[in-house]
């Protein structure tokens, strides 16, 4: 079944793309049908005991497979990746102006992107959680840079692809690591790991989790990736691609659990995230950049909780994150028809919109609430789950965590208020537009799951449930309450949230000194790209300077020093002075000749030194005993000066004069390459493997050969098809020479003289 | 090994290379030329001691015949590519009017940094 749904989604992408074309509404509307029918098919699936396994093989010894698992946790996530990109993808049909010209490939990128995300969540075997990994970066940079004539988004997106992407070499290179630890690629089969190279794997994954997930410092992406279209922000980066990183570390933590560093690291990364994160929603004045900042805090929060570890703390982080993608998820939703409908997202220029906009007031009010943990709704239930279990740590951790969560939540209940009495208080009377059903209906759909959540909230537990103990069997203990009694938790819970409210109340009344902080992180990220880029740049111009002369002088000189360990192999014992005396000044002729043609200045005395060396070489083969070659060389140098005198005949008898500096580099870089073949040449003939097979070549040629003449032989018997080949080489060459003989002249130029 | 060979083909190795290094088309066919020579007889020299020619029933020792066979493709072959090279000078002469091999322009543009439209195509019909 899997197979028949990525299938279905693969259709889709190039449905989207060919029906977008034309209107972008159709294009977005055919695309939902693939999640809609994934959430279909997910949601028979819930409550029945599962543990399916699908699985490609592509390189059985290598372990390379397309392998995915069906349990209880990829049900979970499918739900959440797939209905909620079916609710996104209507969403979007609204989003856009109905009059919004098709061709783009927006709606065929969504949809990719569900696929990659579909394909993550399933995936179990390393390799294939690491190719979806990627995919899902590659389809954020697509939909990042959607409006991709502006500069700034353009940087935006780049940025979000560096930082995930180098998050995407970490994954794979910490994978390697793993999968030679564990001796298994198949992630339910990763047996715990430790030693060096285990504190290694454990700091490079959670370098990986931490750039898709967007923690400190890598949650920079995060905020201009906010440039998307608010779907892109609803989906990706709120409710389902930030999330990755999480489910990486979940599905990880039990391997490195005896890994030292893997609990400090993640601890650091998640409350420094998770405060940083909270701070920044409470500065900014941009809607949609405070929901960007809660998402980034959020994120922090579900960090800590699983480097805690405990199966109470694994419990809460897995339903504050579906409790977090609901409610996100309705919140984008919500700042991106506010967008849409009044033209800006600034809290200081919005305000009244509770009268002009009551459903996205409602939808808002009620998501922002359950971010915030107020009772009754499903953020409260997964918050006090939350809350509980870091009560629950003894000692120095307790403090620690146990504080840092707690001042969390009341920032985010702040933040929470001050985003929802910027955008709907008192405030300038903003116009807006009318409403859209497309955009409502996804909203209420998933503003009323919050609060359907809380009230089947055991439903809820049968299906959180079992996802967790796919991650940490202990944990078949907790459930979520609806009413947990006046337990130190609640009390607490519910001081954060009027603290929270205290706090948001008199940040939201305080407008002075509102300026949006400046993005410092973003900047100094794109300066660095930018640097490398110009150095790279730099580097290209030096490198690939266009001077052919100069590319093969430097191959040149490379081959030679190349040849540079051959000097110890040579043994002077393999060398005879001559094999006949008269090589002496034949070899002398050959050079000399050779030396006088680099060196004259007239075409025609070029040509005919390459004849004299042409006979001087027919000479040494007659004298090695091969007539045959001698014969051959002979008729050929005469057919070559000939083609040269044809050839060259036509241009200026004198060739060009040379330069000065170039040419002593030229000399010293000839001299070394002939010193390395002389090299390589006398070593290999001083280790000799065996004796020429001279008796068996010269008894087959007669017997099978029925010649004499070995070398004739060998080429018209042995080798007969290299020899045909090589005929039509030369029949290659002559077709050429016509063509380029015969072409006439390009009109309109002249052919100087 | 004949040290007297093997001197031979480090000298054609370096004026071939001297010449491949130049700027003249011309230049340059005269160095492969040169490198072909080079090629084969090291072939030659590897190929063991001279001897008589490899005709079988001869008395006396004969040399290797099989690098023979093989050196007698690669002449073959590097005369057709000489041939082939030496059109495509002519060729080079009837549009261009000289023999001279250029940088990259497209390369020399990348270098500077140069951004503006690609104007190769109007050099190249000037």
């Amino acid at each position: 079944m899997i197979w028949v749904l990525l299938a279905a989604h693969i259709v889709g992408i190039f449905a989207a793309s060919y029906s977008g074309r034309s209107s972008m509404r159709t294009g977005l509307l055919v695309a939902a049908i693939a999640p809609a029918l994934t959430t279909a098919w997910a949601t028979t699936q819930l409550l029945k005991p599962n543990d399916t396994v699908y699985e490609m093989v592509w390189v059985q010894g290598l372990d390379l497979s397309l392998r995915f698992r069906v349990d209880s946790l990829a049900i979970l996530m499918t739900i959440l990746v797939s209905g909620i990109g079916a609710l996104v993808f209507v969403y979007a049909s609204g989003y856009f102006k109905p009059s919004a010209d098709g061709g783009s490939h927006f709606p065929a990128s969504l949809l990719l992107f569900s696929f990659s995300m579909l394909g993550l969540v399933l995936a179990d075997s390393i390799w294939t959680l690491f190719i979806f990994w990627e995919l899902t970066s590659v389809s954020s940079f697509l939909l990042v840079g959607f409006k991709n004539l502006d500069v700034d988004v353009r940087i935006a997106a780049r940025r979000a692809l560096l930082i995930t992407g180098g998050g995407g070499l970490a994954l794979l290179a910490g994978f390697l690591i793993l999968a030679d630890a564990s001796n298994t690629t198949v992630l339910s089969n990763l047996e715990p790991i430790s030693g060096p190279n285990a504190g290694i794997a454990a700091a490079l994954l959670m370098f990986a989790a931490a750039t898709k997930s967007a923690q400190m410092p890598f949650h920079i992406w995060l905020p201009g990736a906010m440039a998307a279209p608010t779907p892109v922000s609803a989906y990706l980066h709120s409710a389902t691609m930030v999330k990755a990183g999480i489910l990486l570390l979940a599905s990880t933590s039990a391997t490195f659990e005896d890994v030292a560093i893997w609990k400090p690291l993640g601890l650091t990364l998640g409350i420094s995230t998770m405060l940083w994160g909270a701070f920044g929603a409470l500065r900014h004045r941009d809607a949609k950049l405070i929901l960007a900042w809660g998402t980034i805090s959020q994120l922090g929060l579900l960090v800590t909780l699983l480097s805690v570890g405990t199966p109470k703390a694994t419990f809460a982080a897995m339903s504050l994150l579906t409790a977090h993608a609901v409610f996100k998820a309705a919140l984008f939703i919500t700042v991106g028809e506010i967008d849409i409908r009044t033209g800006t997202r600034d809290i200081y220029e919005l305000g009244g919109l509770t009268k002009s906009m009551p459903i996205t007031f409602a939808v808002a009010a009620i998501s922002a609430a359950s971010m915030a943990g107020v009772p009754l709704l499903l953020g409260f239930a997964a918050k006090e789950a939350a809350i509980e279990a870091v009560l629950d740590l003894k000692g120095t951790e307790l403090w620690l965590v146990g504080g840092a969560v707690i001042g969390g939540a009341v920032m985010t209940v702040a933040y929470s208020l001050r985003f929802v009495l910027g955008v709907f208080g008192p405030g300038p009377q903003t116009s807006v537009s009318p409403r859209r059903s497309a955009m409502t209906v996804p909203a209420v759909a998933l503003g009323a799951a919050s609060i359907a959540g809380y009230i089947f909230l055991g439903s809820v537990n049968s299906i959180v449930g079992p996802a967790v103990v796919e991650l940490d069997e202990k944990a078949n203990v907790y459930s979520l309450l609806r009413w947990p009694g006046f337990t130190p938790g609640l009390l607490t819970s519910l001081s954060v949230v009027i603290v929270g409210f205290l706090i948001g109340y008199s940040v939201s009344t305080r407008t002075e000194g509102a300026n949006a902080p400046t993005a410092i992180g973003a900047s100094f990220a794109d300066r660095s790209i930018n640097e490398v880029l110009t150095f790279a740049r730099e580097l290209i111009g030096r490198i690939q300077h266009g001077s052919l002369p100069v590319y093969l002088a430097t191959m040149m000189t490379t081959a030679s020093l190349a040849a540079t360990p051959f000097v110890t192999a040579i043994d002077p014992d393999s060398l005879r002075r001559w094999d006949h005396v008269l090589q002496i000044p034949l070899g002398f002729g050959v050079v000399a000749s050779a030396v006088a043609g680099a060196f004259v200045t007239t075409r025609l005395s070029a040509a005919l030194t390459l004849g004299a060396v042409g006979i001087g070489v027919s000479g040494l083969f007659a004298l090695h005993g091969a007539p045959d070659l001698a014969l051959t060389q002979l008729l050929v140098e005469t057919v070559v000066v000939v083609g040269f005198v044809i050839g060259l005949g036509r241009l200026s008898r004198r060739f060009p004069p040379v330069g000065g500096a170039w040419h002593a580099t030229r000399m010293a870089v000839a001299v070394l390459g002939g010193i390395a073949v002389m090299v390589a040449l006398i070593a290999s003939a001083s280790d000799p493997t065996g004796l020429p097979p001279v008796a068996a070549l010269s008894e087959g040629a007669v017997e099978q050969g029925g010649g004499k003449n070995i070398v004739n032989v060998i080429l018209t018997d042995i080798r007969a098809l290299d020899t045909l080949g090589e005929v039509v080489v030369l029949a290659t060459v002559a077709i050429g020479i016509m063509a380029l003989a015969k072409s006439p002249k390009p009109e309109g130029r002249k052919a100087a003289q | 090994m004949s040290f007297v060979l093997v001197a031979t083909v480090g000298g054609l190795t370096s004026v071939g290379i001297y010449l491949i290094t130049s700027r003249s088309l011309g230049r340059i066919i005269l160095g492969f030329a040169l490198l072909g020579h080079a090629a084969v007889l090291a072939l030659l020299a590897s190929s063991g001691p001279a001897g008589s020619p490899p005709i079988a029933g001869t008395e006396r020792s004969i040399s290797n015949p099989l690098p023979q066979a093989l050196a007698l493709t690669a002449i073959v072959i590097s005369f057709g590519l000489t041939l082939f090279l030496l059109a495509l000078a002519r060729r080079q002469h009837v549009l261009t009017g000289d023999d001279l091999v250029e940088d990259d322009l497209e390369d020399r543009r990348i270098a500077r940094y140069d951004d503006s439209p690609d104007t190769s195509i109007e050099r190249a019909t000037r």
